[in-house]
């Protein structure tokens, strides 16, 4: 927990002037070229930026220090991307009924041509990826990850990783069953027990259950933040943190809405799904913004 | 919230299942709001949504659980079959396969379902009739066949017949828990004149069944 405390605690870093907040992010962008000149790179001190107020601040910032929070040398990406069979591939028919309803995840007023030929790329890298890792298995929420890197990065460096963070960060999501995501979800309550006994408690007696925090943990909250900056600054902390950081997050998520929702307690069967569904529902970029508070 | 939607009668948990895109997320979103999103994505686990219905003087509330159809989520979902006291399982009349799907999505239910869940199938897409490859007839045989409830034919982006079968629902539910509630086949009637009828066996007696006229 002493991660997301600290992230926590960077959100009352508020109340600063608009020029303060100017001068304090040309001082980070600073810092992150800085970083980015040493040889070898200062992949420690980038970590930290990814992870403290503000994030990464900038696509263009992120296509450079993505890369390397994965350690994925960018000189060894081919420049061309092999060509994909979709015909015989066995997940080809779910990834395309995903990828033609992820109309959401793509930017408000992009036009249908430019966001049709982003959604063919999308279904390349996935069934890139599958194909060269037959080990991997395709579950609904990972083209919610996989479509931001598409945004931030463009198809070649997407591809190369998405596929290295498949073999790493998802790979749990990715066996061939769910048990062991079901593992990880098992993690949720005794961590919420830790920090508030109390929420544990109220969670247990309404009988919750941590479904609500399945599509959280398996796409990295993409699913459910509509503002694509929250979704970009939320990556910036998981690429830099232990592959089991989202789970945490979860959990502090989960407290911030209890602490929100605190004046209802359940006192009948009925009330407590409402008080679920209500919690289910009401987690917006709000809750984010909450626990990140944007810089600047 | 408005403090009506908390006073209820009669709570009913309804959990939705069928095969991928079948479009059960559309189907809880067209009985919750009345409207079609063009923008639906895909669902990941389950997602709850609740509303109160009045029937005959009462407040029935309805509580429907909308499962992801990918095959790796049903280990999950399954464990929400146990509680509920309705099944429906939606499938695409546009797409065979969807439909010949349901013989497993029924077994399921009664594999992991309680043993007097209430079960209707949903054949979703109605609009999409020019692309038909379901007959509303093989959906009423095999409902026949498998002692269910009853077949309907629906349209989530056209409204059409989804609160009725939403109502179909409730209103079963509620004769099997509220005897002063009469079975007077009234709610097929309710069914838009120009749509398809539903096949009824009651759920008390099986000496009761309609014949599915299409």
């Amino acid at each position: 927990m002493k991660k997301s405390r600290s992230v926590g605690a960077s959100s009352s870093l508020n109340g600063l002037g608009k020029q303060d907040g100017e001068s304090r992010r040309k001082r980070k962008m600073a810092e992150i070229t800085q970083a980015l000149n040493m040889t070898p790179v200062d992949v420690p001190a980038l970590r930290r930026m990814a992870i403290s107020e503000g994030g990464l601040l900038t696509d263009e910032i992120r296509r450079q220090v993505w890369p390397r929070l994965l350690n994925v040398s960018v000189d060894n990406i081919p420049e061309q991307l092999e060509t994909v069979d979709r015909d015989n591939n066995k997940d080809f028919n779910q990834v395309l009924l995903d990828v033609q309803r992820s109309l959401r995840r793509f930017p408000p007023g992009m036009p249908d041509e430019q966001r049709e030929g982003l959604q063919e790329e999308l279904t390349d890298i996935i069934l890139r990826v599958l194909v060269k890792n037959p080990q991997l298995h395709y579950y609904q929420g990972y083209h919610d990850i996989v479509v931001t890197f598409l945004l931030v990065l463009g198809e070649r460096l997407a591809t190369a990783l998405v596929e290295k963070l498949s073999t790493h960060h998802l790979r749990d999501f990715m066996d061939p069953t769910m048990d062991n995501t079901k593992h990880i979800l098992n993690y949720l309550m005794p961590i919420i027990e830790r920090v508030n006994p109390e929420v544990y408690d109220f969670m247990q007696q309404a009988e919750v259950g941590t479904i609500f925090a399945l599509s959280w943990l398996i796409t990295w909250f993409g699913h459910v933040l509509s503002d694509f900056r929250h979704v970009v600054r939320l990556y910036d902390f998981f690429l830099a943190c232990h592959p089991l950081m989202p789970i945490y997050f979860a959990a502090v998520v989960r407290l911030r809405l209890f602490d929100s929702l605190s004046s209802s307690k359940p006192s009948s069967e009925s009330l407590v799904s409402d008080i679920q569904q209500k919690w289910v529902s009401s987690f917006t970029a709000t809750a984010l913004a909450a626990i990140f508070r944007p810089c600047c | 919230m408005d403090p009506q939607d908390d006073s209820f009668d009669f709570l009913f948990k309804i959990i939705l299942i069928g095969d991928s895109n079948v479009g059960k997320t559309c189907l809880v979103q067209s009985f919750k709001t009345s409207q079609f999103c063009e923008r639906q994505q895909n669902t990941i686990g389950v997602d709850f949504t609740v509303r109160t219905l009045s029937i005959e003087g009462r407040r029935v509330k309805m509580q429907v659980w909308d499962t992801a159809g990918q095959e790796r989520f049903r280990t999950i979902t399954q464990s929400y079959y146990r509680s509920a006291h309705g099944a429906m399982i939606a499938y695409d009349i546009s797409r065979r396969a969807t439909f010949d799907s349901l013989p497993r999505w029924i077994h399921e239910l009664k594999q992991f379902g309680a043993a007097n869940v209430l079960t209707a199938l949903i054949g979703n897409k109605r609009d999409l009739e020019a692309e038909r490859e379901v007959q509303f007839e093989e959906a009423c045989k095999l409902a026949e066949a498998k002692g269910l409830l009853a077949a309907v034919e629906t349209s989530a982006r056209d409204a059409w017949s989804v609160e009725e079968a939403f109502v179909m629902m409730a209103r079963r539910l509620l004769m099997q828990n509220d005897t002063s509630v009469a079975d007077d086949h009234t709610h097929a009637v309710m069914l838009r004149s120009n749509s398809h009828t539903v096949s009824l066996t009651s759920a008390s007696s099986a000496d009761e069944k309609k014949p599915c006229a299409c």
